[in-house]
């Protein structure tokens, strides 16, 4: 994309419409939502086909339940409302009544991550992807942007079986071209580079984009940035390439940095090519309020500006030297 | 069949006695199963054991070959412990070959210790027919939600049960689910709630009281019956009879364990399995379930339709499990009772299964308009079928009806030959004690080496049904005729004799268990597990007031 073109949009919007899109294709198609289908914007679905949306109130248990019954009745289910309320509070329900059988549930959640805001850790979360992941049959996808959300929503209901698909709250810079190609278990390299490998998933990939930019002007170093979105099936081939061709290597995530993306690709490296794996992300504390105004000097005292993925790629390079 | 009629729709179970067989089958194996795998929860699969059978045995349309039919009905059964005697059930369904339940529990079963939803990835660790992974509480009543809602969706007219437990709801996803079900107005749903009164710790009201469970299902919009978990005349019509734009929920009460003594009603049983050196007894103690059919022809207050009714509603309250209606027309026999349309008029009084025998020279002629009267069990004479083809032409009639067909011989009659050939059309055979026509005959003794020959021989060729005894049977005479293999008893006079009807229905039973119960231990020593077996079974015998030793 031309720099000077630079385009913000929201994923919740993108979801919403994509939604209405794919439930025109597809008859089988159905939502339950949680008292927050406005805010998660299913509420568009849901006047489209009135008779498809089902809103079960504040009850997130009975939600992702309800969703595997209209599974088992061979609907293609989707299951959505804030993260803060479906990875930890329906952890059993989603282990026994949807992944336990393999069923055909998408659970798409919004509001991951600290950039929620003013609502506070309560509502930061930044375990989901460490909880989703350690599900047998469950995938992860954490999408960076509106046109890979909408992409990869007409991916995954092609593919039967649970997804786990994760977005955030603020609009977020346009990083893929509307006709990009999503396939699930692959990674995408957005900027290409010699030096540096920087994996990022979600909002983290555009601020991963600007501390590529200030590497290469200010140091001159190349960096690699790599769009994640599949975290689970993740794709270890190019991890592979990544370490041999750029050496170390460094997660970005909005998120714990216990069992997030960077743990997930330690997993591969320490089997497959063994390497310094640095993980950028929230270091295992609870985050907390600030105004939208303020989430970007949020994220940076949580370690998730450019500026710190600048700051800890040169040490990183410095150890390498060693 | 027991014909419940509610708002011009008839509602009846399907050849009672071969349902309730078949649900003795089921508690055998499920048993069997558990004994065999040394964990499992036989309390749970003996309180739910009525209700799954009535809904794979009679009630949901499903081709168990083809489990997957848009249009089936859906059974999701959230109180998944009750697996062993789920497994059973499917097993007698068609679902897998009964031998496999010896796997329960094992590496490389097909019987996981908590069902798997049945499907190509879990062919391994499940079999078909299965809707539902269960095994966490709490979660199948919102899953049934949703299977229903895509129902309607597809505009599909099928059921969803969903069987759940009450110790289960105390998790809080049940009544988030009961207020979503009340809000899609969802008719498509029946939920069942095994009201058995324990959960793993002890007694649900001591843990966690669920009481006032019908208000609370209630105040949550749903349409609420509360009956007895384990009388299938009272499950079935419930199960059909169906509320208009709520979900209805059947408040079943049970008994945990029921079936086995030692294990019914007590806590300890929740979880635990029998030993394996236990289980022929505790087999002969299922096989001993039996019945008192109280013949309403009987006492001094005679035929009168009133009297009739008084009898029906006295056998009723205390304990009787069927009502035995004796139709004589004067020439088959030489007193005349009464007929079809008297019937038809006390089948409104009661749900209680009629048992019908019917000492007539023409059963063929008016066999439609006794169908028709509401009889579960109609029994024809031998004498009276004057060949093989009008036996088989009136069974096919009664199945077909389904009512339980039945045939009777008279104290002098030979069993017929021909009916070796329809054993699988006859689910129970009357060994006539007394030459009939009379109430209050004393018992020919001679019937008893018969049925001791004839039973045995039945057996070996493959018949299931039940054996009745029927004239002169009272106290002195009772334990003669169970220990021959007789399982249905009907009492005339030794019930309505005298006034107090709830002491003879009582002592009569106590006899039968206490003779079991002596059985039981003389058995145990026999197979060298005396000891074991009276620590067990403690406190039966201390009830029951045999000594150990």
């Amino acid at each position: 994309m031309n720099a000077n073109e630079i385009r913000f949009s929201d994923m919740r919007s993108a979801y919403g419409d994509a939604l209405v899109n794919l439930g025109q294709k597809y008859s089988n198609i159905v939502c339950v939502g949680g008292d927050t289908t406005d805010s998660l914007k299913t509420k568009k679905f849901g006047e489209k086909f009135p008779e498809r949306l089902f809103n079960v109130g504040i009850a997130e248990a009975n939600l992702v339940s309800i969703a595997a019954g209209l599974a088992i009745a061979g609907k293609i289910s989707f299951a959505s409302t804030y993260a803060a309320f479906i990875p930890g509070r329906c952890l059993d329900q989603i282990r026994n009544a949807i992944c336990y059988p393999n069923l055909d549930v998408k659970i798409v959640v919004s509001h991951a991550g600290l950039s929620v805001g003013p609502d506070g850790a309560s509502h930061q979360q930044i375990e989901d992807i460490s909880i989703m992941r350690s599900l047998p049959n469950m995938r992860v996808l954490v999408p960076a942007d509106a046109p890979s959300v909408k992409k990869l929503l007409e991916k995954i209901v092609q593919i039967p079986g649970p997804f786990y698909v994760r977005l955030a709250r603020p609009s977020t810079e346009e990083i893929h071209m509307e006709d990009s190609d999503f396939e699930i278990g692959k990674g995408k390299v957005v900027t290409d580079g010699a030096d540096l490998s920087l994996f990022a998933c979600g909002t983290m990939v555009s601020a991963s984009q600007k501390a590529s930019d200030m590497l290469k002007k200010d140091h001159d170093i190349s960096c690699r940035v790599i769009d994640m979105y599949s975290i689970k099936p993740i794709d270890s081939d190019l991890i592979y390439k990544c370490t041999k061709e750029t050496g170390s290597l460094l997660s970005v995530e909005e998120h714990n940095i216990v069992g997030g993306l960077g743990s997930a690709i330690s997993e591969v490296t320490s089997e497959i090519c063994p390497t310094f794996v640095k993980k950028i992300g929230i270091r295992d504390k609870f985050g907390e309020s600030a105004r939208d105004e303020e989430i970007d000097s949020l994220l940076d005292k949580y370690g998730l500006s450019p500026k710190e993925i600048v700051r800890n790629a040169l040490e990183l390079k410095k150890r390498d030297k060693k | 069949m027991v014909r419940f009629c509610e708002d011009g729709k008839m509602y009846f179970v399907n050849r009672y006695l071969r349902l309730k067989e078949k649900i003795k089958e089921v508690r055998i194996l499920a048993l069997t199963g558990i004994a065999e795998a040394g964990s499992g929860h036989p309390g749970a699969s003996f309180s739910a054991a009525e209700i799954m059978g009535s809904l794979y045995f009679q009630i949901m349309n499903i081709d168990i070959a083809n489990p997957n039919l848009r249009h089936r009905d859906y059974f999701i059964n959230s109180k998944a412990h009750s697996a062993p005697g789920y497994y059973a059930t499917l097993s007698l369904a068609g679902s897998f070959p009964k031998e496999e339940i010896k796997t329960l529990r094992k590496l490389e079963s097909r019987l996981q210790g908590h069902p798997v939803r049945y499907s190509e990835l879990q062919k391994h660790h499940s079999v078909p027919g299965i809707e539902y992974s269960g095994g966490s509480e709490g979660i199948g009543l919102s899953v049934s939600i949703g299977v229903c809602l895509a129902n309607r969706l597809d505009k599909q007219e099928n059921t969803v049960y969903c069987l759940l437990g009450d110790g289960e709801t105390n998790e809080g996803q049940v009544w988030e689910a009961s207020m979503a079900a009340a809000k899609f107005k969802l008719d498509n749903l029946v939920a069942i709630l095994d009201r058995n009164k324990i959960q793993q710790d002890g007694f649900t009201e001591d843990i966690m009281p669920i009481d006032p469970i019908r208000e609370k299902w209630s105040s949550f919009n749903w349409d609420v019956v509360e009956i007895n978990g384990h009388k299938l005349e009272q499950i079935i019509p419930e199960l059909l009879n169906r509320p208009k734009g709520k979900p209805k929920i059947i408040i079943a009460n049970t008994i945990k364990g029921n079936g086995i003594k030692h294990m019914a009603n007590n806590p300890q049983w929740h979880g635990k399995a029998p030993s394996k050196k236990h289980l022929p007894l505790l087999i002969e103690e299922l096989e001993g379930e039996y019945m008192i059919s109280p013949s309403i022809i009987a006492g001094a207050t005679g035929i009168e339709e009133k009297s009739l009714i008084q009898k029906i509603e006295l056998a009723e309250k205390y304990g009787a499990e069927m009502i035995h209606l004796d139709v004589m027309d004067g020439k088959f026999v030489p007193n005349t009772t009464f007929s079809f349309d008297i019937i038809k008029n006390l089948r409104g009084i009661s749900r209680l299964p009629f048992d019908t025998h019917l000492m007539i020279r023409n059963p063929g002629s008016d066999l439609d308009s006794y169908i028709d009267a509401g009889c579960d069990i109609i029994t024809l004479h031998a004498e009276v079928c004057d060949s093989e083809k009008e036996f088989e032409d009136m069974s096919s009639k009664l199945i077909s009806a389904g009512v339980s067909p039945g045939l009777a011989i008279n104290p002098s009659t030979n069993l017929p030959d021909w009916i070796f050939s329809h054993l699988d059309n006859l689910d129970v055979l009357i060994i006539m004690s007394v030459n009939p026509g009379f109430a209050g005959q004393k018992f020919i003794p001679e019937v008893l080496p018969k049925m001791s020959a004839l039973i045995p021989t039945l057996r070996e060729h493959g018949y299931k049904g039940y054996i009745e005894a029927d004239g002169g049977i009272d106290q002195s005479t009772l334990i003669s005729c169970y220990d021959a293999g007789c399982r249905i008893f009907v009492m005339g006079n030794a019930i309505f004799g005298s006034n107090d009807v709830e002491k003879n229905i009582s002592e009569a039973k106590l006899k039968i268990d206490l003779h079991l119960e002596q059985t039981l231990l003389d058995k145990s020593r026999e197979l060298n597990i005396q000891e074991d077996w009276i620590k067990g079974r403690k406190s039966i015998l201390d009830r029951l007031e045999i000594k150990g030793v």
